[in-house]
């Protein structure tokens, strides 16, 4: 029986899609060689399906330029446009329409909701529901629910303890957040409804909401570094002064490459939200024209690439920040005689101290 | 002449795409070498294909803000 079975599946593949044999009525219809070419042809069905509906809808419903319904298109031009947004938020809700927003601005201080910040809600909304309904009762066995949840949650967790250690057990649950945010928030631009409504717009497609994100992880892996290492210590890395006991050419290298870094911190941030936001931006119009020049097959493949950049993106992101959180916390490499960098660090560092007084006292209290 | 210069700065993405064709190449040989440290290769790639991507995505940004500047 088993044999007969792998057998007719096999002629099933060989012949093709076009002639697959129809299933033996009088088998049960179960055997695994009608399944397959009953699949292949409910495919090749769809496909054909797919494509007759796009050209009826494209005879039914002529695609128009942007905003002007009822106009003929009068070039590919307007095709492509039809499916773009523009890197600037749509304003939905204005509080404040006396004071317009200038058009084209990306980033502005403007008091109204817009779509992206809309769409974070309805986000945020689904991951708490989620997060809360499924942790509901808890059982030491789990059920499916948090099977789910537990799988997603020591995933993460694996992979951040490969990267830096059990140390960052602790910042885990925020590296997790990150990503479970920002991977649905990248996937909701994927979504059919999203572009055809004008509350509806992948937040992360947007750069105020990266920047945003982006300023979090800033703000948090410096405050880590302050806690892990205490102010003198975690400034003492960009202010390298202990070179100095080396000869004055070494001590101003040090310093020329702690000041480099320095500067590195301030262009971590940006980059991290440029990137997020180019990707996803980058791929929504990909998506668009793509949709907009070629008829129904070929987006579908590109959404099922753009469902993995985004997956990638999102866990670029919070491992990034994670990275950073890392190196912050990693104490400066000249560590053969600690000592003497904090009895030295007074004297020599009261330029540095001068400048991060308050910053520093702040700080330390918290310590 | 704002259409040439943001066609200009989309080209920047050039360099990053042959730097992550380098970096997937040779990550790849890696993994076939000793699939033992798999693991290990493949964080660090994905990484370093997020650093070298962030550069391109930069000139992909400035090419969006000249071209909204033209859309007005």
């Amino acid at each position: 029986m088993c044999v007969e079975r792998s057998v007719s599946s096999d002629l099933g593949a060989m012949t093709g899609p076009s002639d697959a044999a129809p299933p033996p009525a009088g088998e049960g219809s179960t055997g695994p060689g009608g399944e397959r070419g009953r699949t292949r042809r409910t495919a090749i069905w769809l496909l054909g399906a797919v494509v007759v509906l796009d050209i009826v809808a494209f005879l039914v419903i002529p695609p128009f330029p942007k905003g002007e319904p009822g106009k003929p298109v009068t070039g590919i031009a307007d095709l492509i446009t039809a499916n773009l947004e523009l890197p600037a938020p749509h304003v939905v809700w204005d509080f404040a329409p006396n004071d317009p927003v200038a058009p084209g601005a990306i980033v502005f201080n403007h008091a109204s909701i817009s779509s992206p910040i809309f769409t974070t809600w309805l986000v945020m909304v689904v991951v708490l529901a989620i997060v809360f309904m499924w942790t509901r009762r808890m059982t030491m066995v789990p059920g499916s629910r948090q099977n789910i949840l537990e799988f997603a949650y020591e995933s993460l967790e694996n992979w951040a303890i490969s990267l830096g250690g059990p140390g960052v057990a602790r910042h885990v649950p925020l590296f997790a957040s990150f990503f479970l945010f920002i991977l649905l928030s990248n996937w909701s631009g994927l979504l059919p409804i999203f572009g055809r409504f004008e509350e509806l717009r992948a937040p992360t497609s947007d750069v105020n909401v990266t920047i945003g994100l982006a300023l979090v992880v800033f703000v948090y892996y410096n405050y880590q570094g302050f806690r892990a290492l205490g102010v003198r210590g975690y400034l003492g890395k960009f202010f390298v002064l202990s070179g100095f006991r080396q000869g004055l050419g070494a001590g101003l290298i040090d310093l020329f490459v702690g000041l480099i870094e320095f500067m590195l911190e301030f262009i971590k941030p940006v980059t991290l939200s440029m990137r997020l936001f180019g990707n996803i931006f980058g791929g929504e119009v990909a998506l668009g024209v793509i949709t907009a020049l070629t008829i129904a097959l070929l987006p579908a493949l590109m959404l099922s690439l753009e469902l993995l950049l985004n997956f990638v993106q999102a866990l670029i992101f919070s491992t990034l920040m994670l990275i950073y959180t890392i190196i912050a916390i990693e104490a400066p490499h000249a560590e053969e005689h600690p000592r003497d960098d904090l009895v030295e660090a007074p004297q020599a560092g009261q330029a540095a101290d001068h400048g991060a007084g308050i910053a520093g006292a702040t700080a330390g209290a918290t310590r | 002449m704002e259409h040439i210069g943001a066609g200009l700065a989309a080209l920047g993405v050039i360099g990053p795409g042959i730097g992550i064709g380098i970096l997937t190449g040779a990550s790849s040989e890696a993994i076939g070498r000793n699939p033992d440290a798999g693991g290990a290769i493949r964080t660090n790639m994905i990484l370093g294909a997020a650093l070298a991507e962030g550069l391109g995505i930069l000139s992909f940004v400035l090419g969006i803000l000249l071209w909204t500047r033209i859309g007005g």
